[in-house]
């Protein structure tokens, strides 16, 4: 298939732009069962956008020397001690000192200019109708009622699930951090937010039936060659990664390509919702533990602040 | 080694002998196959009606070794209690529940007791705020509003657990709000802050994991009858194969704030053997938004 | 480097960082929970500090010009980034005094998200392991 094909030796440019220089010939080590050995902490942060930019549309690959340019003007930009305008909302969403963030401060290795490895373009391909009819309705809902409710706001804001657990796994502003645990029949990834915890069985059994319908869906995994394949189904249907819905299903390709570089890969095909499959990339790189505790919903303030903030706004507009 | 041998079972138990003889010969030979399991002996697997004493010796069966050839046995699986201890420690009559609509669903069962000797032993101020908590126990349990449950509780929620074991870290992965914890092996790194399932801690004694866990909020609840403790919690847990299907669990709970001294609760868990056994998602935070926030909805005219 | 690249690099920063590799309602939406109408510059002395997630709260006694004493919540970011650095729940004494630059909660109540935190001296807090504000620890150590 076109689109297996295309993945698939993307899959091998990446593996060539992240291994050592020649002469050092690396060997993938083995868990004493003779699987490839993805154990250990990891981090995903990266400054690299997840879609190319309209300007660097015929530019899919950074320099070196652009690259380093790159970070350094990132790091300048998105430095939260850097007022914007004291008064704006947009002061009031960067929300605190930068000590408090921890978005990564390099490129992916490659030093493409998207995480969006295909379509070429670097871009999410289009909704189909019935995407598009859903997406509208999701931004409808948001419009008509932004904080009547806790249900009208984002999963992060309820404690229900962050986008560094998807499936697909994605970074965010802090704690981008995953652990990976292995056993002959069980790859199990810890992710810090919010403590979720991937097990991922090896094997031939199939996926849940469909009256399983699950956050993160519901993942088995394979070996092939050197590479961890999960497949997961049985999204609920308020999944939304960038317009997804129920029908997703997601296939994660995990590759370890040195000591401190593990290729994370994966293919969004879901014909309900997008026009044609696509694939992004977001390389993990080994970093010190160990994972802290997240627990969200147990410290959730911020829920109860602002629908009072909410319901305090309204009484203004109304004028009691 | 006392058991029934039928004529058709024969070949199978003859080469569960032989397995468990070369087992016991050369414990580090690596893990058995799949299938060869010893047979528990005969003293285990009549699980007590009670907790077994302290002191009492630990049993003889041996379980399969970790596949990282460590040496450790494997405890690896989806495991659950099946008792009352969620609703209370103690042994307790079965009585109404908190509401009438729910009936004989979700009333109260009788129980026997999971602590060793019986008695919580709380402090005088302690005991009156038990009581208290007891008799506020829908305002009051963190359970209610899917707050991650700490440890022991963990453990013995009605809700399967899964162990997935490797040499420097065990993770455990608890159904119930998506909890989770790491046991860091050989380690001894301390927690910066307090925690919710606490900063845990684990060695190997034999074949008996012993996890010891600090760093604990004063948050959580030991099980619906409020009993409870502050965060100078300090609990020690060991868990050790009894059987191919069971592990004996114990913790020993220390808490000078609340308590006059130690105290013990042990329990068998059970391994979930259906073949396709998997953890699901209880994230039950979606559950509770109406309790927790329904007084802040904005109200329709 | 040349001029295009340089124009390159500032297009790709201008342009892509709103949101980097992260859906931008993924963050939680401040603007919802405090009012940009309402700045706020407090000095208080911190009484009790909540470690925990999705935001550390900072809880502080102001005294104001009538001698009242206001107690004042403020909202921080996760402190997982921060032990990571070292800094420990010792990390900020009760009876330490801070300044607050930020702005004030929308339901009117003493709550104020934490802009900028710094101590009196103009230093930040949390910079380096101890929080002590070490002048030779950069505040994003790259790992």
């Amino acid at each position: 298939m076109k689109g297996t094909l295309a993945t698939g030796l993307l899959l091998i440019a990446l593996a060539a732009a992240a291994v050592p220089a020649a002469g050092q010939k690396w060997t993938a080590p083995q868990t004493p069962w003779g699987h490839p050995d993805l154990q250990g902490l990891w981090t995903n942060a990266t400054v690299t956008p997840f879609e190319r930019p309209a300007e660097l549309a015929d530019k899919p690959v950074l320099t070196e020397q652009e690259a380093a340019e790159f970070e350094k003007r990132f790091a300048q930009a998105r430095d939260a001690d850097r007022r914007v305008g004291a008064g704006t909302d947009a002061d009031v969403a960067l929300a605190y000192n930068q000590f408090w963030y921890d978005r990564g401060t390099k490129v992916v290795g490659s030093r493409r200019t998207s995480l969006v490895m295909d379509p070429p373009d670097g871009k999410v391909p289009a909704l189909t109708a019935e995407g598009q009819k859903l997406a509208d309705a999701r931004a409808a809902a948001r419009r008509q009622s932004p904080a009547d409710g806790p249900e009208d706001r984002p999963l992060a804001e309820r404690c229900i699930l962050w986008p560094t657990a998807g499936p697909p796994m994605i970074p965010v502003g802090y704690n981008n951090n995953y652990q990976i645990f292995q056993t002959p029949d069980h790859v199990a990834i810890l992710i810090e937010m919010i403590h979720d915890v991937r097990i991922i069985p090896l094997g031939a059994q199939p996926h849940a039936s469909p009256g399983i319908r699950q956050w993160l869906g519901d993942s088995r995994g394979r070996w092939e060659g050197n590479t961890l394949v999960v497949t997961t189904t049985n999204f609920t249907n308020k999944t939304n990664f960038r317009g997804s819905d129920a029908n997703l299903r997601l296939t994660e390709r995990f590759t370890r390509v040195s000591a401190d570089t593990l290729n994370y890969e994966f293919t969004v095909d879901n014909p309900t919702a997008f026009t044609r499959p696509w694939t992004a990339a977001v390389p993990m790189t080994r970093t010190e533990g160990p994972l802290f505790e997240y627990a969200c919903h147990e410290g959730n303030y911020g829920m109860t602040n602002l629908l009072k903030g909410a319901r305090a706004a309204e009484q203004v507009t109304e004028g009691r | 080694m006392r058991h029934r041998i039928t004529g058709a079972m024969s070949a199978g138990a003859a080469a569960v002998v032989v397995a468990a003889i070369s087992l016991t010969a050369n414990p580090t030979a690596g893990q058995a196959p799949a299938g060869q399991t010893p047979a528990a002996p005969a003293a285990a697997r009549q699980a007590p009606a009670r907790p077994a004493p302290a002191g009492q010796a630990a049993t003889t069966y041996k379980a399969p070794r970790s596949a990282f050839k460590d040496g450790k046995p494997d405890l690896n699986g989806i495991w659950q209690a099946n008792n009352t201890a969620n609703w209370d420690l103690q042994d307790h009559a079965a009585r109404q529940g908190p509401l009438i609509e729910l009936g004989a669903a979700f009333s109260i069962p009788a129980g026997l007791g999971v602590v060793e000797g019986g008695e919580i032993p709380y402090q005088p101020w302690a005991a009156a705020k038990k009581k208290e908590n007891a008799a506020n126990w829908l305002k009051l349990d963190p359970e209610v509003k899917c707050y991650m449950p700490g440890v022991p509780r963990a453990a013995y929620m009605p809700y399967p657990f899964q162990i997935v074991q490797t040499p420097t870290a065990i993770l455990i992965a608890y159904e119930f709000a998506s909890a989770s914890r790491t046991i860091y092996m050989n380690s001894k790194d301390e927690s910066p802050a307090d925690t919710w399932m606490g900063w845990s801690r684990g060695r190997w004694d034999g074949d008996t994991l012993v996890v010891d866990v600090t760093s604990f909020n004063d948050q959580t609840w030991f099980d619906r009858a409020g009993n409870f403790h502050s965060d100078a919690l300090h609990v020690v847990e060991r868990y050790t194969p009894a059987s191919r299907d069971v592990l004996q669990y114990e913790a020993t709970i220390e808490d000078p704030k609340v308590f006059t001294r130690p105290w013990k609760i042990s329990m068998p868990l059970y391994r979930r053997v259906e073949k396709n056994a998997q953890l699901l998602e209880y994230k039950c935070v979606e559950f509770v938004e109406e309790l927790m926030y329904g007084h802040l909805r904005k109200k329709t005219k | 480097m040349n001029l295009m690249g340089t124009k390159i690099i500032v297009a790709l920063v201008g342009v892509g960082m709103l949101c980097a590799a992260a859906s931008v309602r993924a963050h939680h939406a401040f603007a919802a929970e405090f009012d940009a109408q309402k700045p706020i510059k407090l000095e208080g002395t911190v009484t009790k500090v909540e470690w925990i997630n999705p935001h550390a709260w900072i809880h502080i006694d102001v005294k104001r010009p009538d001698g009242t004493v206001e107690q004042w919540m403020i909202e921080g970011g996760t402190p997982n980034t921060l032990f990571r650095r070292g800094v420990t729940k010792t990390s900020l004494p009760i009876g330490t005094v801070i300044v607050v630059d930020g702005y004030k909660a929308k339901d009117g109540t003493l709550k104020g998200n934490g802009r900028d935190l710094t101590f009196k001296d103009g230093r930040k807090l949390f910079i380096g392991s101890t929080g002590t504000g070490a002048p030779n620890d950069p505040a994003d150590t790259p790992r």
